[in-house]
């Protein structure tokens, strides 16, 4: 079970002065159960790859499957696949617009077509994931806090019970508790066997949590593999616009300057290794 | 799929050529002589005059031609309503008959000329969309209406809301697609159903554009003060406008070629 992209292209306004290639041959392979961090500068085509996942955008040349359907025009394919695949855009709380909670978190799995008695277990369940009280059911989400509503606007796209969850910079805009608050979500998720594809621009952020790494590159991409053999890979070349974390240019340092030391994002690793150097 | 990014009705094309580089001043007051003038002729000869100078105006233009053709795109049921109408109501004498349904020789000359003339009317002011750039299209008419400031028109406030307006289109047209997306991903259905439900499918799009627009407005207001934007009083421009002796020309040329194309229509039509 996994979803599939194979030499995906895009190319935005074919035949006009405004086209533009936005994915060159873009291949990967994102399990479920695992977390796929995609990472890249602004420009990278890091969103348009995203709505690749769930039909929003077709491919120009190359495919994506998700679980084995094709995703193709034709609105049964496109359907399944929106409903396996969700999708959380960048500033997700943009979207909310029913007068209560829970109400906000029910119009996905209407949508769906989700009987009338399972849809309250759904909405609960969702809402319970991303830590939303009873309490906040009937409040307008409107005034809600910035975390709140992104968690409302996220526990919306779970109702729908999507076996993939596709985010956009979800930590864009949150402060540290939020950001922490949403990636426990993300791992937990994760641990319910829901696979997870995680667009960001913060490779330090994608090394500590990511399964697989694709490193994407004008559209193109750079780098597909393990966070360890990303590192390297980073240390040797150097991607456009990708800040290499702090902790391991440290590390990269004390190699050169003779200390035994293994590459890593890891403060406490790190501490070790340097500790063992000392001989004691 | 298709959403809103194939809306070309006045999209700018920023390529490089003499229509390009004249005077918005030149083209807005040119513009208007040729389209008085398409609406005046009535006869093939005065169509045939107007079609050959948009073709040359376009190949000066170096604007695509299938973009140039688009302009028409959202005006197409409005220009096909209007020539039925004339071809099945206009009484003369009669072409072909099926029972009550009469087609007239009055009317099929009517259809034709009202289609031709919605058509080039289109097509020139979109010409000018295409090749002016909103804020020089607006900087244009606030300088074409600042005469008019001493009787208290607001030449600088209506060409500052133009500029705006026009500024904020295609940002706009991207948050509705980026809601539109995120609604899809919800499971919403724009596309189906009667009209009521596809009026009813819309409000979750839009709710969050009202909110985002007001959100806009404010933040745009607030930047506007924090640089001490006080109007048009002693404002001075970025890229002043420039009359030279090729706008002069091309102006001339404009009033000249309406005029007789409107005479020598008029003449040919003669008995």
């Amino acid at each position: 079970m996994s979803i599939d992209v194979k030499g995906l292209v895009h190319v935005y306004h074919p035949g006009t002065p405004l086209e533009t290639k936005a994915l060159d041959g873009v291949s990967f392979k994102a399990e479920k159960g695992s977390w796929v961090a995609v990472v890249g500068h602004t420009g990278s085509g890091k969103s348009t790859l995203a709505q690749h996942l769930n039909g929003l955008l077709l491919p120009t040349e190359g495919s994506v499957s998700v679980d084995g359907i094709e995703v193709r025009q034709g609105e049964g394919s496109l359907r399944k696949v929106r409903q396996k695949v969700g999708l959380v855009f960048q500033y997700p709380e943009q979207q909310l617009f029913e007068e209560t909670v829970f109400k906000e978190v029910s119009f996905g799995p209407r949508n769906w077509g989700i009987p009338a008695d399972t849809l309250k277990d759904r909405v609960e369940e969702a809402l319970g994931l991303v830590g939303i009280g009873s309490d906040l059911y009937e409040a307008n989400p409107f005034r809600l806090s910035g975390g709140q509503k992104r968690r409302v606007a996220i526990a919306s796209v779970l109702s729908s019970g999507p076996d993939y969850l596709v985010l956009d910079e979800p930590t864009a805009g949150l402060d540290s508790p939020g950001r922490r608050q949403l990636l426990d979500l993300l791992s937990n998720l994760k641990a319910l066997g829901r696979g997870i594809i995680h667009i960001t621009h913060d490779m330090e952020l994608a090394l500590g949590l990511a399964d697989m790494i694709l490193v994407l590159d004008e559209g193109r991409s750079s780098l597909w593999g393990r966070p360890d053999i990303i590192l390297g890979e980073l240390i040797e070349r150097d991607v456009r616009g990708l800040v290499i974390p702090d902790m391991v240019r440290f590390a990269g340092r004390l190699r050169d300057l003779g200390f035994e030391v293994p590459l890593t994002w890891e403060p406490p690793v790190l501490a070790e290794a340097i500790y063992r150097s000392q001989g004691r | 799929m298709r959403f809103l990014n194939n809306m070309t009705l006045g999209q700018y094309v920023p390529v490089e050529s003499l229509v390009h580089h004249l005077d918005p001043r030149c083209k807005i007051v040119g513009v208007l002589f040729c389209l008085v003038g398409v609406f005046m002729v009535k006869g093939p000869l005065g169509f045939l005059m107007w079609g050959l100078l948009f073709l040359l105006l376009v190949s000066a233009s170096r604007v695509p031609a299938r973009l140039v053709l688009s302009t028409v795109r959202p005006v197409w049921i409005l220009v096909a309503f209007t020539a039925v109408i004339h071809l099945f109501f206009t009484r003369g004498e009669p072409l072909f008959s099926w029972g009550i349904v009469e087609i007239t020789r009055e009317g099929a000359v009517m259809a034709a000329r009202m289609g031709l003339r919605l058509v080039l009317l289109v097509m020139y002011a979109g010409l000018l969309t295409l090749t002016t750039s909103p804020t020089e299209l607006a900087d244009g008419l606030e300088s074409l209406f600042s005469p008019f400031r001493r009787f208290g028109f607001p030449a600088h406030e209506l060409a500052m809301m133009m500029t705006i307006a026009l500024r904020f289109i295609p940002t706009l047209l991207n948050e509705t697609e980026r809601i539109m997306k995120a609604q899809i991903a919800r499971g919403a259905e724009l596309e189906r159903g009667g009209p009521l439900r596809r009026l009813r499918a819309f409000i979750p799009v839009l709710v969050p554009l009202f909110v985002i627009v007001f959100q806009r407005a404010d933040d745009l207001a607030t930047a506007m003060e924090a640089r001490n934007y006080t109007g048009g009083e002693g404002r001075s421009r970025m890229h002043p406008l420039k009359w030279s002796v090729r706008d002069t020309t091309a102006l001339l040329f404009s009033v000249i070629f309406s005029f007789a194309a409107v005479f020598l229509d008029g003449r040919a039509l003669l008995p």
